[in-house]
């Protein structure tokens, strides 16, 4: 859901995910939360993004009748907020632009010359 | 990407001999020319030396002071729909992240060393800029943004900050944001804040701030809708009284001390001193540097090291798109909007 924020940049979605280290954690299930996001999220761009992070478990192509199945439910949920990018990047699809991720945290902060 | 010319950028890191810092040598004078070409976006250096660097060295001692919710922010996070998708920009340590279990939350601040400490406590955060928010146009379903405004030193920056948060929210989302009130109930507490000379604030932050310069700027805009609400939040300041219908009888001492005789009502820009004690200031060689700086000075007799943080206080004045709720609480203006469209 981040977008690269440059100046200029007419498409900073998605960005992509340079993977070097991958976490998984445990978080707690919310079927509304995931029903929410769902409407919010564009599929293609997470199913890549779920991959970068090596979880190719989702299916190619989804639709909202599916969130009413368990096991479709956990992968969306394991994908969305399961899966940490502990160390790597996030890449502007326009620019280049490396964004880097440390210790989970990703620094989204532009430079003097970027605003 | 953007061709600004890089050498608008001054690193003020000047060492001052004798520890005392002395705003007149760091800041060039050519920053007011830069200001008007430089944009809204890019920090102005008050901004850096006084509030990120300050934050940054802080870090720690400040998260274990802000521990207490307010109500009225807890209120707004615990109606929001089920499932719902919340961005803090400027979370702090994090206060507030998590505080709706049936919300899922995503923060961000500038400092780093704050952000660490909300990661710590799992939380989803992001270093970033409440000027110029990472997120994708209509994500969110709200945005919170807590006490962060006062701290951008310009209206136009502010402006920004505002659009930012109304940008990243949905169609219908809602936007709750305070900042700290010109109108402190503990008028107390103006005496141990350090006006700024409205010489620097020429020079840092150039005439784009009208507020600075007209008193008449003071009355409250009202809202019409909202009239009832309105009676009890009209402010009149007419020469050195303040009268706010509603707040107690502590202000009925309008004998506020004057620096250098300067009329505490005009007054908007301050120094907010922060008492670090010493030994919380192993931060990570911050103090230090911050030291070496200028930035801080020792205060042997309070044993704690001072730093300055730069606090712009605000008259309420919004820009908004639907105003659904507005009101003052505990010295701090806040403010709910809904996106229309």
């Amino acid at each position: 859901m981040l977008s690269s924020n440059i100046k200029g940049v007419t498409s900073g979605f998605p960005l992509r995910i340079e993977a070097e280290k991958v976490v998984e954690k445990q978080v707690e299930l919310n079927a509304a939360f995931l029903k929410n996001m769902f409407t919010k999220i564009e599929w293609k761009p997470f199913v890549d993004a779920s991959q970068a992070m090596g979880y190719a478990e989702l299916p190619d192509e989804a639709e909202p009748s599916m969130l009413k199945f368990d096991e479709f439910l956990q992968k969306f949920h394991h994908a969305l907020l399961e899966l940490h990018l502990e160390e790597g990047a996030l890449v502007c699809p326009e620019t280049g632009r490396r964004f880097p991720v440390n210790k989970g945290i990703p620094n989204m902060l532009l430079h003097e010359d970027e605003v | 990407m953007n061709g600004v010319n890089t050498d608008a950028s001054f690193d003020v890191r000047t060492p001052v001999s004798d520890g005392e810092y002395d705003i007149q040598q760091s800041v060039p004078l050519s920053l007011d020319k830069r200001s008007s070409s430089s944009t809204v976006q890019s920090t102005p250096e008050i901004e850096k030396k006084y509030v990120h660097r300050v934050y940054d060295a802080i870090a720690p001692h400040f998260s274990s002071t802000r521990f207490a919710k307010w109500p009225k922010v807890a209120t707004f996070l615990n109606t929001l729909p089920l499932g719902s998708l919340v961005l803090d920009a400027g979370c702090g340590n994090g206060k507030y992240l998590g505080l709706n279990p049936n919300s899922f939350f995503l923060g961000c601040d500038i400092s780093g060393p704050l952000v660490k400490i909300c990661a710590d406590r799992d939380h989803e955060v992001v270093i970033a800029d409440t000027v110029n928010l990472p997120y994708r146009t209509g994500y969110g379903d709200a945005a919170i943004s807590i006490a962060v405004l006062h701290h951008l030193s310009t209206e136009d920056r502010r402006k920004k900050a505002i659009n930012e948060l109304v940008r990243v929210v949905k169609k219908g989302g809602l936007v709750l944001i305070t900042v700290w009130a010109v109108e402190q109930e503990d008028r107390s507490l103006l005496n141990k804040w350090t006006p700024l000379n409205p010489k620097y604030v020429d020079e840092w932050i150039g005439p784009s701030s009208p507020r600075m310069r007209s008193p008449s700027s003071f009355t409250m805009q009202s809202i019409p809708e909202m009239e009832e609400n309105v009676l009890r939040e009209r402010v009149h300041v007419s020469g050195k009284t303040l009268e706010p219908a509603y707040l107690t009888s502590q202000e009925k001492d309008h004998s506020v001390a004057f620096e250098n005789g300067m009329d505490v009502e005009n007054q908007q820009e301050y120094f907010v001193p922060w008492h670090l004690p010493y030994h919380r200031a192993e931060v990570g060689g911050a103090s230090s540097c911050a030291l070496a700086n200028g930035l801080a000075k020792k205060d042997d007799k309070k044993g704690a090291v001072v730093y300055n943080r730069y606090y712009h206080v605000l008259v309420s004045g919004t820009e908004s798109v639907v105003v659904v709720d507005r009101f003052f609480d505990k010295s701090n203006w806040c403010i709910i909007l809904e996106k229309t469209c």
